[in-house]
């Protein structure tokens, strides 16, 4: 379990520290005809690597997060965070999901610290409140900590949930389509912010999205995935340099060499 | 009498201190004047056609209104009706919303008590009558026994579909950030969310047990309710039309009291 401290949770050296998708098979059983939403889908994230899920609708993108979640159980295989399969939701994530999620009778504040309590029942009150502070900081929210989210626009929304899911210091950061609810603007803005946190946290990342331009933006490599069954199509390399620039030729070039694999038929 | 009983679902935007009464609203308060004032002529025009034991004037009306707080009749009928209205409003409203939250939450609890439910939902509350005398006797326990099972299927209708349609996004939610348990997910997350949805059961329930007030005193309990009927066997309509306005003038004042009340709780309802 992470500390809330700060401090960089310890992992043994023989563990493996990031994401492990292994073998992971989804089932549906529909009326009569099983659906196989998954099948066979294995890849890894290295610690504090950002990873990018891309692929077309239906290719059980979706399904493979709560699955990685702990929010949905797999058919066949496994997922392992820091080596220990995930049975199920566990504090050692943050998930952010993409219509935010906020608890509308919580405050800006308290919504950020819900998951303190909880992960470290035993660290006192001051600390948590710390802790709250530095993660409003870090998202620029700390005027707005007394508001509600009825009162905050998307792209604020959507900081909170970050600076949620990151409050109880967990390994990998998990998010869903997070900037697909949200104006052009805004989403440029919190990509920017996102790998700005990504940098100062370190945090491994596991991003899923439909945005071709956007996982090219973010990602250190992008799981490409085909449909039906979803299964992974190809991991691309992104050899770009940050900041990156969407005029930069080779910018243009992952991306449409990503929008070709998940194009082409199988 | 203020009839906007649709809670802040209406949209309205009702966010001043004296909303509830619409006093915040000059044209709206002068439009509601001008209605009671209306109706008062009306009804004046009217009783001057008819007997006072088909229809007293509203200054009848008002007379006898004095003349029932004067003697203290009213206040001791009051205070009667609050006796048993107060606790059966209570009980039931509490284990309305406990068992409409269990259930909801708890498919093993819904499974069993589904049946049940349903066979006990529409007995109406006066066919009980007799199981209030049998159990309590003719006194406040056995009114309050009678508003309690009002109440109850109000509150627990209410809760349950309230808990009914809590978000599984923000369960899930609940889930990652540490939640564990059906207890702390229910106390941290399902009743918050489901609050507006409760509130608007208990504020409905609220109404509806004046109503019950009435009826439950019927056998015999003495109060508000027991006035009226006594005055209607001697066509004393004045005393019935006085007593069924502090009925509403009580009803209005818990209203008024539970929508602030709830606008405070309710502060972070968009």
């Amino acid at each position: 379990m992470a500390g809330v401290n700060g401090e960089p949770a310890a992992v043994s050296a023989d563990d493996d520290p990031g994401v492990v998708v292994d073998r992971v098979g989804k089932t549906y059983d529909g009326d009569g005809d099983p659906v196989r939403a998954l099948d066979d889908v294995s890849f890894s994230v290295q610690e504090g690597e950002f990873v990018c899920l891309v692929g077309p609708s239906g290719c059980g993108k979706t399904t493979l997060f709560r699955v990685i979640a702990g929010l949905a159980d797999a058919t066949d295989g496994e997922v392992r965070l820091g080596g220990t399969p995930v049975t199920g939701p566990t504090t050692d994530m943050g998930v952010v999901f993409q219509e935010y999620h906020l608890f509308p009778w919580l405050t800006v504040e308290e919504n950020v610290g819900f998951g303190l309590e909880r992960s470290d029942p035993s660290g006192g009150a001051a600390e948590r409140a710390a802790r709250v502070d530095e993660m409003l900081d870090l998202v620029g929210l700390t005027e707005f900590r007394d508001s509600y989210p009825k009162s905050l626009s998307g792209g604020m929304k959507q900081r909170v949930a970050i600076a949620r899911a990151l409050a109880v210091d967990p390994h990998l950061l998990l998010m869903d389509e997070p900037f697909g609810a949200v104006d052009a603007q805004t989403r440029e803005m919190l990509q920017r912010e996102l790998l700005d946190v990504w940098a100062s946290t370190g945090k491994t990342v596991l991003f899923v999205t439909h945005d071709v331009a956007e996982a090219v933006t973010l990602a250190d490599r992008i799981v490409v995935m085909a449909a039906e069954p979803g299964r992974v199509r190809e991991v691309v390399d992104v050899d770009v340099d940050r900041p990156r620039e969407r005029g930069d030729p080779a910018f243009g070039e992952h991306v449409a060499r990503v929008r070709e694999l998940i194009g082409a038929r199988p | 009498m203020a009839t906007d009983t649709s809670g802040r679902l209406d949209g309205r935007d009702d966010t001043g201190a004296y909303a509830g009464l619409g006093l915040a609203d000059p044209m709206r308060l002068l439009r509601g004047v001008a209605g009671v004032v209306g109706f008062l002529v009306l009804w004046y025009l009217v009783s001057l056609t008819q007997p006072a034991y088909v229809l007293p004037s509203p200054a009848a009306v008002g007379a006898r209104f004095i003349e029932e707080f004067a003697s203290g009749t009213m206040t001791a009928a009051l205070a009667s009706s609050v006796r048993h209205w107060l606790p059966g409003t209570v009980v039931g409203t509490g284990l309305g919303v406990g068992a409409g939250v269990a259930f909801s939450w708890s498919g093993f609890l819904d499974d069993l008590t589904a049946p049940l439910v349903r066979t006990l939902r529409p007995v109406p509350p006066l066919a009980l009558i007799g199981f209030a005398i049998a159990w309590f006797g003719i006194n406040d326990a056995g009114a309050a026994f009678i508003i309690a099972v009002g109440a109850f299927w109000i509150n627990f209708y209410a809760a349950y579909g309230a808990v009914e349609g809590v978000s599984e996004d923000l369960i899930d939610v609940g889930r990652t950030l540490g939640i564990r348990g059906d207890l702390d997910m229910v106390r941290s997350v399902v009743l918050p969310a489901a609050l507006p949805g409760i509130t608007i059961g208990i504020r409905t329930g609220l109404g509806r047990c004046w109503m019950l007030v009435v009826a439950a005193e019927i056998f015999g309990v003495p109060g508000v309710g027991r006035e009226i009927l006594r005055a209607s066997n001697n066509l004393l309509v004045d005393k019935v039309i006085a007593y069924i306005l502090v009925l509403s003038l009580l009803y209005l004042l818990v209203d008024v009291a539970f929508r602030a009340i709830q606008r405070r709780v309710l502060t972070w309802q968009a």
